[in-house]
């Protein structure tokens, strides 16, 4: 909220000066993409993220060829097993799906989705927020209160209105998601790009006869990319969430299809006869991957930080 | 009603033995994230009642600390590991602060200790009432109603001369402008009536002639009402005439302990001695070169061995190196220094870095580099897209401003806050273009060069920041920075270019290592080392800098302008030189401008404008300037009030709201500039004080 | 402070235009136009030319535009096509149920967050404050319908506590007389918001005791919990005015949720039937009103911060 205290007079005494009477070449410091890498790897949380995020990948893409299993034909004999079941560790639906075949088959869905509408929306919305902040003025105005518009719609209502429209597929879902999504990246690049324009180094920069090019690759540029990449991460996990939204509301891709939400939903009547494997191992799973690219962005947001807190 | 509350009651007198407040081998540790700093190490002070003491010394000698300690208000990680600090509070037994409790130390704060800070735009609540704020004390403190402690800080805030009080009490502190606040905050350390007022750098955040009247104020408020003070300051002007004695702080010790008399007529500490020659104030003539203290304070992470001014000292032996001298000397003046300094007074001294005078050899036909005809720029109040089409609401930032640049010199521009002198310089640079007026360079007027011209005329004329810190990408190597402008400007390849830097990097006196590490690496005095290197990469003839010093402290503060001194006489380089410190413009112009709300009031050689100033406005920023010298005679008329709003300046004469000889004229017609005094020397004054035989002021 | 606040409203006013252009493109979206999803899959080609012209959509897309704009500001929002009733006339039903749910999420989340947040920025760095950060964490990755599955599990299913169908009553007062059933809705609905606002409070209390003020205030001899109750909290609550706007969409898209879960008659459930039975009518306006409403939202909470905060109150 506010910049840490540091009064101007202090500066000599926190900046570990060289002295610039020592004799020969100092060592070289550590590049900005070392010293990113070190602090992230210093983020025990962040990097727990890391972990679980590449074992929900493998769970999800390699599972399914240690533990292969049926998950377009129903098999009313194997309905409604509890887990624990011979060959069913997490037990089996109502049609006699194996959970955890299921789990891994839905886990596909969730993951593709929601990584390829997350990465949409930032790149969309990071160009968008991008031209808005650097050109600023009335090109900027009207820019902005259209995303203030859209964002003042709920954006569960917006999917659902479009997601009622047109009948998704996984790439129309993902084209739907980004369609919302790509909102909120937009206004945080804009008003980076905004910041980054004020900074006395591109003053300098155009003080010695430079232009908008440099300055946007050279300064601006690097200078949001950690902003993007943060929210990157971010939007991943608000993509997943809403592909569950989606399918829990029963909007989402059509059975036999499966995701995580649509399991959840598909659980739902079972609830009241006390099947609860049918709810827990799809919800715990979004739970663990949006709380692990949560993680993962903080951390990234800490080791992007670094370098500038340190000063 | 009396006009003097306060000093109605009448507090028992100690004998003499007994010292209001003793600081004895205090230790101070601060944790941090991965280190700890000793930031106080054995530093002993008292302080009889009723007595100033001043507490000097850079950024990060522990002075504030010091101060803090008193009140328990160490910063988070910061804790007493040594030492006491006895009060007496007038109760009794006196109290060891250092190791007090919690409650016992909060019946001191506020009530027998009062204490103002630094910044007075954040040290008061934003969203509390004046009144509240400074009727907050006595409600801890004071067994007495609400009404009571409403009506004893409207009083105190008459006390500390706030103009109608009644008002103010309902006012929020953004209401108020930085002084009054200050006064605000004084009264609410005053309102119970301490024993002891301690003030953490008062008036460093705030202007020249607001930085007068809040000393006055002090000074006149610590005689009525009888308190003793601490005044921690970085500042040796401010407590020139403020203080009784004077402790000088260095590296978490103290160094030198005096009467404020003695210290300053001969410091015998050679890191006091070094200090006073740094100040550009006690240069013997303009031109001279300041002298020095190479290095950097200790960063205070481990103890260090010895003297801890040694490494720094130009008197250094073995034995400083190895043993730590302790604080001892005659009495009422010690220092702890095993080569102190003579008792001679300091100008006859030969200081660490000798004081070699410069030859004038500039050009003798100069000609103009740079010239401002009616430069205007006028700023929108309120941004936005009708915001023009509103019209009035504008801020004249700079009003109709012309001057002439002569190549090889430097001229220098002087004001307060808000007189423009720092969108002058933006506009001249070309990071702005004025709203009116034409700027010519070499002759030609930049506000018609092509696209393609402007490009190349941007190797003529750099910018030295403020802040180079800002000003440089925290994302580069300072070799790419450098690099930087050559590689835009298409000058040299690569090779040529890293030559340059290196080359550069000597000319500012750092390593060339320097090139692989990056920004935040610096110390502020080697940042702006850094930020000179980058503004002369493209050889430009002229230089604006703008305030390139004022962060710094005197020790660096010197490095830093004898290196531009001695750039400028290398390279024939032109300054431009932008500063709000008087002293340091003296030290550095050949020619002065005086800038007063958008306007430059007057023009001149600089000896001619410090010595016989022509303006009445110049006259009174002469007179409020703090000396560093106690025996310096009372100023003259120091300035009064404060500027007005640059929205809506006053009618004619933009200075004559405050100033002691306006007219009607005044209020009625604007001055045109006059050469009252002979060529050269111009003022915009319907009154120039042509005649006026005043005291020549030292500041 | 006048000055704000016309530019406020002007900027409010131009951003619910732009809402309704919204939308209006959204029902030039739908399969066969407006005219296919008001008269329904099987209607004619003529009848659809008939409709076309007779309600103008055979116009340039500008005229259509301001026909559609003049029929909101007389209310009309058209006819859903299941229910048989002007839209206007459900969401009139259905607005206040929904509001009642959102207040009431709102309150407790302030009741329970301040107090929190205040507590993880007092005890920072120690056991409770990473027991409330861990917790933070979790429900800002637990989808609101699976937090609801799980307290329906717990509450109703084994413990026997509230039931699990919300209170089924035709008026606000209806609803709240049977309160019990309106425990698991409201809590489902508010965690998120208890996570996000206890966070920001954490946050603010802590920058807010970095502040010079604090340490005058300190210096004057007053108690931490003095200095925390009469100068931090103060400075910390303000801005949580503008939170509270921001928060408007998430809390929307919370009640449309809940409300299809716990089958709570208000207009989210409207919302997701019509879905259901791609009753567009409803859909958009339902759409149309929650984008009003936050609008309107953010505009009140902008407002109260204006007048909460004295720097901005008392300027011009």
């Amino acid at each position: 909220m506010t910049a840490p205290f540091m009064d101007a007079p202090s500066s000599d005494r926190t900046a570990p000066a060289v002295d610039p009477a020592a004799p020969g070449p100092a060592p070289a410091a550590p590049g900005p993409l070392r010293r990113t890498l070190a602090a992230f790897t210093r983020n025990k949380l962040a990097l727990t993220g890391a972990f679980v995020l590449l074992g929900l990948l493998a769970l999800c893409y390699l599972g399914p060829l240690l533990h292969p299993t049926d998950q377009t034909h129903t098999d009313l004999s194997q309905a409604s097993l509890p887990p624990g079941s011979p060959g069913h560790l997490l037990g089996t639906t109502d049609l006699g799906h194996d959970m955890l075949g299921r789990l891994m088959y839905g886990g596909q869905t969730s993951l593709e989705v929601g990584l390829a509408a997350g990465l949409l929306a930032t790149l969309f919305g990071t160009v968008y927020g991008a031209v808005a902040g650097y050109f600023g003025g009335w090109a900027d105005a009207a820019m902005m209160r259209v995303t203030d518009a859209a964002l003042a719609i709920p954006a569960l209502f917006l999917l659902v209105v479009v997601a009622a429209i047109v009948t998704p597929s996984k790439p129309v879902l993902i084209l739907i998601i980004a369609s919302v999504a790509w909102l909120s990246p937009a206004r945080l690049i804009r008003g980076e790009a905004l910041a980054l324009r004020g900074r006395d180094y591109v003053h300098a920069m155009r003080l010695m006869g430079g232009g908008g090019t440099r300055a946007v690759f050279r300064h601006i540029l690097p200078g949001a990319v950690g902003t993007v990449i943060v929210n990157a991460t971010f939007q991943v996990a608000d993509a997943i969430l809403y592909v569950a939204y989606l399918s829990f509301l029963g909007l989402s891709i059509p059975p036999p299809a499966a995701d995580w939400g649509s399991m959840l939903s598909a659980g739902i009547t079972y609830t009241q006869v006390g099947h609860w494997w049918l709810i827990f191992p799809p919800g715990l799973a979004i739970v663990l991957v949006v709380a692990a690219f949560n993680f993962l962005g903080d951390g990234l947001r800490d080791a992007f930080d670094v370098r500038l807190r340190k000063s | 009603m009396t006009a003097d509350p306060l000093s109605a009651t009448t507090r028992p007198a100690p004998g003499p033995a007994a010292p209001l407040l003793a600081v004895e081998d205090l230790h101070v540790e601060i944790t941090g994230r991965d280190r700890t700093v000793h930031a106080l190490d054995g530093v002993s002070l008292d302080l009889a009642p009723g007595e100033a003491l001043g507490i000097v010394g850079e950024s990060g000698c522990g002075k504030t600390m010091t101060a803090l300690s008193v009140l328990g208000l160490l910063p988070k990680g910061g804790r007493i590991t040594g030492g006491r600090i006895l009060f007496q509070d007038g109760s009794g037994r006196p109290a060891d602060l250092a190791a007090a409790p919690e409650p016992a130390l909060r019946d001191v704060r506020g009530n027998t200790i009062g204490m103002v800070f630094q910044d007075p735009l954040t040290s008061l609540n934003p969203t509390v009432t004046i009144g509240a704020q400074v009727a907050e004390p006595l409600l801890l403190h004071r067994e007495t109603t609400r009404r009571d402690a409403w009506a004893k800080a409207e009083e105190t805030l008459r006390l500390v001369g706030m103009p109608q009080p009644a008002e103010r009490m309902r006012n929020y502190p953004h209401q108020l402008s930085g002084g009054m606040r200050q006064r605000v905050a004084i009264a609410m350390a005053l309102v119970c009536e301490p024993r002891l007022l301690i003030a953490d750098e008062p008036t460093t955040a705030l202007d020249v002639t607001t930085q007068h009247q809040i000393l006055e104020l002090i000074d006149d408020l610590r005689a009525r009402l009888g308190m003793a003070m601490i005044l921690v300051t970085h500042d040796l002007g401010v407590i020139a005439k403020r203080v009784d004695r004077v402790a000088v702080m260095y590296g978490g010790r103290i160094a030198e302990r005096a009467g404020v008399r003695g210290l300053f007529a001969a410091p015998r500490h050679r890191y006091t001695e070094a200090l006073f020659a740094a100040l550009p104030e006690r240069a013997a003539a303009e031109r001279t070169t300041l002298a020095t203290i190479p290095g950097l304070p200790p960063a205070l992470v481990t103890r260090p061995v010895g003297c801890r001014f040694a490494p720094r000292c130009a008197h250094a032996t073995a034995r400083c190196r190895t043993e730590e001298p302790a604080l001892a000397g005659e009495a009422g003046h010690a220092y702890a220094c095993f080569h102190p300094a003579g008792a001679e007074p300091v100008a006859a001294a030969e200081p660490a870095a000798a004081v070699d005078s410069v030859p004038d050899d500039r050009p003798t036909d100069p000609g103009i580099l740079l010239d401002l005809d009616n430069v205007t720029k006028r700023y929108a109040l309120h941004a936005g897209p009708f915001a023009r089409r509103r019209g009035a609401r504008e801020v004249g930032a700079v009003a109709g401003v012309s001057l002439t640049v002569t190549r090889g010199e430097t001229f220098g521009i002087v004001g307060e806050s808000g007189c423009g002198k720092s969108t002058l310089g933006r506009l001249v640079v070309g990071l702005e273009p004025p709203t009116d007026g034409t700027i010519r360079f070499a002759g030609r007027d930049i506000g018609a060069l092509s696209r393609r011209e402007l490009r190349a005329h941007r190797r003529d004329v750099q910018l030295m920041f403020q802040d180079s810190y800002a000003s440089m990408d925290p994302r580069m190597r300072v070799g790419t920075i450098l690099r930087e402008p050559l590689v835009i400007q298409g000058i040299g390849d690569r090779a040529a270019q890293l030559r340059r830097v290196g080359a550069l990097l000597d000319d500012v006196g750092l390593p060339r290592g320097a090139a692989e590490r990056y920004p935040h690496e610096f110390s502020g005095g080697q940042r702006q080392r850094l930020g000179l290197a980058r503004a002369l990469a493209l050889s430009p003839s002229l230089v604006v800098a703008d305030e390139p010093v004022s962060a710094l402290d005197v020790s660096v503060q010197a490095q830093i302008l004898n290196l531009m001194r001695d750039l400028q006489r290398e390279k024939g380089l032109t300054y431009l030189f932008i500063s709000h410190d008087l002293a340091v413009v003296r030290h550095l112009a050949d020619t002065v401008g005086v800038m007063y709300l958008g306007r430059l009031v007057e023009t001149g050689p600089a000896r001619e404008v410090f010595e016989r100033p022509l303006h009445p406005y110049t006259r009174g920023l002469l007179d409020t300037v703090n000396a560093p010298d106690p025996t310096a005679p009372a100023a003259g008329t120091p300035l009064t009030g404060e500027t007005p709003s640059a929205a809506a300046p006053p009618s004619g004469c933009r200075f004559r709201t405050r100033c002691p000889a306006a007219r009607a004229r005044c209020a009625e017609s604007e001055p045109a500039p006059t050469e009252p005094a002979g060529p050269g020397h111009r003022v915009a004054c319907h009154f120039p004080l042509v005649a006026s035989p005043g005291p020549v002021s030292s500041g | 402070m006048i000055r704000f606040l016309v530019k406020r409203v002007a900027q409010a006013v131009v951003v619910l235009l732009l809402v309704s252009v919204i939308v209006f493109v959204l029902l030039h979206l739908l399969p066969g136009g407006p005219a296919r999803a008001i008269l329904g899959v099987k209607a004619t080609p003529e009848s659809i030319a008939h409709f076309n012209h007779q309600q103008g959509y055979d116009r340039s897309l500008p005229q259509q535009y301001v026909m559609y704009l003049g029929r909101l500001l007389t209310g009309d929002l058209g006819e859903s096509y299941k229910l048989n009733q002007s839209v206007t006339s459900l969401l009139a039903e259905r607005l206040p149920k929904t509001a009642l749910l959102a207040g009431l999420s709102i309150a407790l989340a302030a009741v329970l967050a301040v107090p929190l947040g205040v507590l993880q920025a007092v005890r920072r760095g120690k056991a409770a404050d990473y027991l409330l950060t861990g917790a933070a964490f979790l429900a800002y990755a637990t989808p609101v319908f699976f937090l609801g599955l799980v307290l329906i599990l717990v509450f109703s299913q084994q413990l026997q506590i509230f039931p699990a169908e919300a209170p089924q009553a035709d008026t606000v007062g209806g609803l709240l007389a049977d309160a019990p059933a309106l425990v698991l809705p409201v809590v489902t609905t508010a965690l998120g918001i208890i996570a996000a606002f206890s966070r920001y409070m954490r946050s603010a209390v802590l920058d807010n005791l970095e502040e010079d003020y604090v340490r005058t205030a300190r210096a004057k001899g007053q108690s931490s919990a003095r200095v925390m109750a009469r100068h931090v909290l103060r400075n910390a609550l303000i801005p949580l005015a503008t939170l509270l706007g921001l928060y408007l969409p998430t809390l929307f898209s919370g009640t449309l949720v809940v409300e299809s879960m716990f089958n709570y008659p208000g207009m989210g459930l409207l919302f997701w039937n019509a879905a259901q039975g791609s009753d567009f009518p409803v859909l958009l306006g339902v759409t149309l009103v929650v984008g009003v409403a936050t609008v309107l939202g953010s505009l009140i909470t902008d407002i109260a911060y204006a007048v909460l905060d004295p720097r901005i109150r008392s300027v011009s």
